[in-house]
């Protein structure tokens, strides 16, 4: 007799916070972005796009990854979640920590208080961390575990090195400027932590929901050996070397990692016995095509034909954006409606199920909401990418607003499944 | 102790009681789906039923097992269901009937 993940499944009290939480800084850095205007137009490293974009990878994104992995680590692992009291501590100490950053960043105090929002930051994510390998510590132990427990440790060493660059701020004591190991840190946050992540949690849940099964797991395993080989090789070059020629051969590996996962997920698509795709479904395979576009820009950066420095920060933005945008927040976009409306359903309807008639999960949310967040927010993403790539101040407001209207809907419709009042009728 | 025909009549009428208990991701019922193994009925006030779920780690699974016990308990209120989660073996779309195929748009 086999044990059921559901008798695993975290409290309600864990695991909604962070989508609440979530939900909300999404709607804030929608606002920010309004509130900033052509600063974004500006170089990357300036106070307000970077508020912007760690309000944007925290507060939104891996907060919300923090609510759906207390609910999917039974699903990955096979078992339940080694604390909640642990995971409560991480998420409360983690909003206050981004809220904290993401002032020191907007009010340009990189020398001041920085240094104390970072160190609460690196805590706040160690008990994560903690927590998340204990829990694995008595879990199954197969390809997509992998990919969550080494993109856990890319998120540590990725907070440890926001921690040492804002020590420097205060106390100088690294031998190269900030850029250099900022662009380590982001490389470590976007591509070890959210993109190792999304490949490992993706190809658990992306076959479950598409109905695919006898996929070739082989292309996931050698994804994950190229992915993490190429990007330690990478890290370690830009720290000792500051970027040698073999970059170009990191970037071949990490590249032939990312190709084998897309190869997995195309099986999947192509053997699915769910012809239609529901709207969460639509985000995240679109998402997954994104994927390629971050890949492309990476290698017009290393091959830098001649840009002009302007064009080749605007590209270097535009870059980061395809990734905390177009994949990270497209795919988050649609796996709320694939999971969230799940959790609490289950949460309302499972000791209901057989004595009255309930309501499907997907009839929690609006999908009338959905298809107009789905086209308001391609609009905004097309607008924005176009307003970095040639500078247009116009197409920057006009994307922010629907930016903006983006966070409203997938507030209204996140609020509503949360909400949701028990509906029943007699058998 | 009933008669053959007698359970084999019981054992068809809880078979169409299970048509009404939908895998809640899938949107079909679990009959259609071919998640049901096996289905006996002892005769007295025992059903055992053998069934699986179309992958180990559906987090909806106990959900599916629960409505299947609560249905069988709405019509036979004495009967003692024992439901076996089973993934041997495990389960495929030849599995799914023609009626399910065509619900899925297969």
């Amino acid at each position: 007799m086999n044990t059921l993940q559901t008798d695993n499944a975290p409290s309600l009290s864990v695991v909604l916070p962070p989508f609440v939480i979530g939900a909300l800084a999404f709607f804030s850095l929608s606002l920010l972005i309004i509130f900033s205007g052509a600063d974004i137009l500006g170089p990357f490293y300036n106070g307000r796009l970077l508020a912007i974009t760690h309000l944007a990878v925290l507060g939104w994104a891996t907060m919300i990854v923090f609510g759906a992995l207390y609910q999917l680590i039974p699903v990955v692992f096979e078992t339940a979640l080694f604390s909640e009291p642990l995971a409560k501590a991480s998420t409360y100490l983690f909003t206050i920590s981004t809220a904290f950053l993401a002032y020191s960043f907007w009010t340009d105090s990189f020398s001041t208080i920085l240094i104390y929002a970072s160190s609460l930051m690196f805590f706040s994510v160690a008990l994560f961390v903690l927590n998340v390998l204990l829990s694995k510590k008595n879990g199954k132990k197969n390809i997509q575990s992998r990919f969550v427990t080494t993109a856990v440790i890319w998120l540590l060493l990725t907070a440890l090195f926001g921690l040492l660059i804002s020590i420097n701020f205060t106390f100088p004591f690294l031998e190269k400027v900030h850029l250099d190991y900022l662009k380590i840190h982001a490389h470590l946050g976007l591509l070890g932590w959210f993109v190792l992540l999304i490949i490992g949690v993706s190809s658990t849940l992306i076959p479950m929901f598409l109905i695919a099964h006898q996929l070739n797991e082989k292309k996931l395993s050698g994804a994950f050996y190229l992915i993490n080989f190429g990007l330690a090789l990478l890290a370690i070059d830009w720290i000792i070397w500051n970027g040698s020629i073999l970059v170009y051969f990191y970037w071949l590996l990490i590249s032939a990692g990312i190709f084998l996962y897309l190869s997995f997920v195309r099986e999947a698509y192509v053997k699915r016995l769910r012809r239609e795709l529901d709207i969460g479904m639509k985000y995240t395979i679109i998402s997954i095509i994104i994927l390629l576009i971050p890949v492309a820009l990476s290698l017009l950066i290393l091959v830098q034909i001649n840009f002009e420095y302007t064009l080749l920060m605007r590209i270097t933005t535009l870059y980061g954006f395809s990734i905390i945008f177009g994949l990270i927040t497209t795919i988050i976009l649609g796996q709320t409606y694939k999971t969230l409306p799940f959790i609490i359903w289950l949460y309302k309807y499972k000791q209901l199920v057989g004595k009255v008639k309930t309501p499907m999960p997907k009839e929690l949310y609006s999908e009338k909401i959905g298809r107009i967040q789905f086209y308001a927010y391609f609009l905004s993403m097309a607008s924005l990418a176009s307003a970095l790539l040639f500078n247009k101040i116009l197409l920057l407001e006009f994307g922010s607003y629907f930016l903006l209207l983006t966070a409203v809907l997938y507030n209204v419709n996140v609020f509503k499944i949360i909400l949701h009042k028990i509906k029943t009728e007699g058998l | 102790m009933k008669s053959e025909e007698e359970i084999k009549n019981i054992e068809a009428a809880i078979d169409q009681l299970l048509y009404t208990v939908m895998d809640p991701e899938v949107e079909l019922n679990i009959v259609d789906l071919g998640l049901i193994y096996s289905l006996v009925y002892d005769g007295e006030n025992g059903v055992e039923i053998k069934m699986t779920l179309s992958t180990p780690a559906c987090p909806l699974g106990d959900a599916i097992i629960a409505n299947v016990k609560q249905t069988i308990h709405n019509k036979y209120p004495d009967f003692v269901v024992d439901v076996q989660l089973v993934f041997d073996p495990p389960w495929s779309a030849t599995m799914i009937s023609e009626q399910g195929k065509a619900k899925l748009g297969m």
